[in-house]
């Protein structure tokens, strides 16, 4: 996924559009605002640390296909709203879009949201969880992600259903 | 006239098969070994062996959306869908879509199917499991529909003579509901599994854990290579490593020089000469075409799914069988059977933490069947076997763990606990009035009759249920796992995807549409030895017994047509 990233600027130069400003992708669904914080809140749920974060391996740009094109009308709907409710949140407690708010904000705010979703035992999905399940979904499906970040063997070759997890070290990436 | 002779001689064979799934690959390498000149009938597509398989080295990154289809493309899988594990990016080239293949249910009916070459032996499960005498004598003993006119020592040398080509994988175990195959060596079981197969057989008097057995080679075999522990068998196999009519019998056909293999060719009915009193050929659809053609035979095979063989027989109208060929019982389109099954445990066993596994396992574990076997005595009839497996929860459980950021990826990056799960597969009795018929009115593209499913589980199977769940939790926790759920979702009939019953075998033409050797009654040319065959379900998975029955019936055929019987 990581490889793809750039094409869709290209494309959108030669339509003689501009890349949109915040994110790293051309969004065709979400709004400058929301595709800003989507990118957002992935790299804050899996950030670049000593291995890439959401932002590095493509996550936004994935998560918008999936809501795009995966997603039915209803829990896409339900999915923009829940941008907007989170920013409108942001934007009471920290006087700026989400996007806009300092590191420790961001981090703040996703982490109350995460608890409460976790602790929350009726109703609808959650937005957060919804996102957050995009954002691991993305980064762990993607090259770099399933190679690098954990272990993946294209062809293992064999079972073997009991070894030291020394030898290994990481989670299969499937 | 000379025009039309000329066709019937170009349109004539030995034998016709109808259908390419499990059942129809071994009729048509069978019966094409035996030297018989023999035309295969697929409805849909070709799909050679390798060049055909065209997801089966993507990798997860190269799939679009996750693997998971689009809500458009959902659209057109509603029912395909159903199973929740059918339908995917690497996978929707196998399944119909509904939109395309419609059909009613009275009651929900899930009809799984894919139309190519190769059928469902391409997606299927692998579990080869045996028959007993349990399962033949289970009818006759209880008053339930008529008796098997079949017993184990019928079919026992086609079970070894099936699982010496296909290579089962797998553990004898001695036990007589369950018999041993000529096995390949056994997969491995993991740490946790080994676990509770010990406890199992510790607490449990008579109950077993042992490793599917599997249609997965675990070395060379007939030329086909050895399982690379991908888990990726449902896009088709580069090495040829589980059995498939497109990797196994279907190249055995066509070695022989004695096959021809017409896809497109939707069957529309066989067609009875009422002088001869046998069938003569089939009418086909070309699929493409639109053209409708006669093909001629001595003896046709009929293996086109259950459902789709029972509609083949119930659209086959004549004056002597005005209700569908065969169908002087009335039976034809009655006793649908299936497995019922999600229905089970899991839990987490907290210990092994420094233990993980290497590889994916294409197989899971096995519990045969102990109820109601010996002195064991439910208040339903028949039993049910365990399937599951044992692994450590992957990074998808991250959606759940209450950190985000660095502290979230340190640990999902780290496999999660040991968590083990066993589902159960239930026998269903056969029920007169669960039936399938056709529906002349509504069409399908082709001009061809739909189905109309009207079928449902009844007392015996929801009384069975209670134990396929509570011995499931019992088992686990007395195993020592933590955190049992017990869950319970039966769907549709049909969801196991293992339909079968609508044209049963028996020994009196006036309850049945077979005889003890797949024939017609009433049409001794013509063979049905797919699931439609079957007058009991057993509780095993059922693929291995349709081979064995498949392989017999040929070679009746053949030696009957040779002695000029047919």
């Amino acid at each position: 996924m990581g490889g793809t990233v750039f094409a869709p600027n290209i494309l959108g130069i030669l339509k003689g559009c501009t890349p949109t400003p915040g994110v790293d992708w051309n969004p065709v669904f979400f709004s400058n605002v929301q595709a800003r914080l989507v990118s957002e809140l992935a790299e804050v749920i899996l950030p670049a640390d000593e291995y890439p974060g959401a932002k590095d391996l493509g996550v936004p740009a994935f998560i918008e296909k999936m809501v795009t094109d995966v997603y039915d009308q209803a829990n896409r709907d339900r999915f923009v709203e829940g941008i907007e409710s989170f920013n409108s949140i942001a934007k009471e407690m920290y006087g700026s879009d989400y996007a806009d708010s300092t590191a420790e904000q961001k981090f703040e705010m996703a982490e109350r949201f995460n608890t409460e979703a976790l602790t929350q035992q009726h109703g609808e999905r959650p937005f957060f969880l919804a996102i957050k399940e995009l954002t691991i979904l993305g980064y762990f499906t993607s090259e770099t992600g399933a190679t690098e970040v954990i272990k993946h063997l294209p062809i293992p070759g064999s079972y073997e259903g009991c070894v030291p997890y020394e030898d290994i070290g990481k989670v299969w990436a499937e | 006239m000379n025009l039309n002779l000329k066709a019937r001689r170009n349109n004539s064979y030995d034998a016709i098969v109808v259908g390419t799934g499990i059942s129809g690959g071994w009729a048509a390498k069978e019966l094409t070994e035996k030297g018989l000149n023999t035309l295969v009938l697929e409805r849909g597509r070709d799909v050679k062996h390798v060049e055909d398989y065209p997801t089966m080295w993507k990798e997860p990154w190269e799939l679009p959306y996750g693997n998971r289809l689009t809500a458009e493309e959902l659209k057109h899988y509603k029912k395909q869908n159903r199973t929740g594990y059918t339908v995917t990016q690497s996978t929707k080239h196998w399944w119909v879509k509904d939109t395309d293949q419609p059909y009613e249910e009275i009651k929900r009916f899930d009809w799984i199917r894919g139309y190519h070459v190769g059928g469902r032996s391409i997606t299927w499960g692998r579990q080869s499991y045996r028959l007993s005498d349990i399962d033949f004598e289970a009818n006759a003993k209880e008053g339930i529909a008529i008796d098997w006119p079949i017993r184990y020592k019928d079919i026992e040398k086609w079970y070894d003579h099936v699982e010496s080509f296909a290579g089962i994988s797998g553990q004898a175990e001695g036990l007589p509901q369950l018999p041993d195959g000529k096995f390949l060596p056994p997969m491995e079981l993991n740490c946790v599994e080994k676990h509770v197969r010990d406890s199992i057989k510790k607490e449990f008097n008579g109950r077993v854990l042992t490793i599917g057995r599997a249609a997965n080679l675990t070395q060379l075999h007939n030329g086909r290579g050895a399982c690379r522990f991908r888990d990726r068998c449902i896009r088709g196999c580069p090495y040829g490593a589980y059995f498939s009519s497109n990797a196994s019998t279907l190249p055995a056909a066509a070695k022989t020089g004695n096959m021809t293999l017409r896809p497109f060719s939707i069957v529309n009915s066989v067609i009875y000469d009422e002088e001869k009193e046998k069938a003569t050929g089939v009418r086909v659809i070309d699929a493409n075409s639109g053209e409708m053609i006669e093909y001629y035979a001595n003896i046709i095979f009929l293996n086109a799914s259950a459902v789709n063989t029972t509609l083949i027989m119930l659209n086959s109208i004549s004056d002597r069988f005005p209700n569908g060929l065969g169908n002087d019982s009335g039976q034809l389109g009655k006793n649908m059977m299936d497995h019922h099954f999600r229905i089970g445990a899991n839990g987490v066993y907290e210990g092994f933490k420094d233990k993980y596994y290497i590889g994916r396992r294409p197989n899971g574990i096995y519990i045969p069947r102990y109820r109601n076997i010996g002195s064991d005595n439910r208040d339903y009839l028949r039993g049910f076997g365990y399937q599951g497996a044992a692994s450590r929860q992957g990074w998808e459980r991250g959606v759940r763990e209450l950190a985000i950021g660095s502290e979230l990826k340190g640990i999902i990056t780290d496999p999660g606990n040991w968590t083990m799960g066993i589902t159960a597969f239930g026998e269903c009795l056969p029920y007169e009035e669960n039936r399938m018929w056709l529906n002349h009115d509504k069409t399908d593209k082709w001009g061809q009759p739909t189905v109309v499913f009207d079928c449902e589980f009844k007392e015996n199977e929801m009384k069975m249920r209670e134990d396929m769940k509570n011995d499931a939790a019992e088992m686990l926790e007395s195993a020592g796992l933590k955190n049992i759920r017990t869950f319970d979702d039966i769907g549709g009939m049909g969801i196991a995807i293992h339909e079968m019953g609508t044209a049963r075998m028996g020994r009196d033409p006036e309850s049945s549409v077979l005889n003890k050797w797949n024939q017609v009654h009433a049409a001794p040319n013509v063979f049905v030895t797919d699931g439609a065959c079957m007058t009991s379900a057993a509780c095993q998975n059922p693929s291995l017994t349709y081979m064995a029955l498949t392989a017999r019936a040929a070679d009746y055929a053949a030696n009957e047509l040779k002695k000029g019987n047919l």
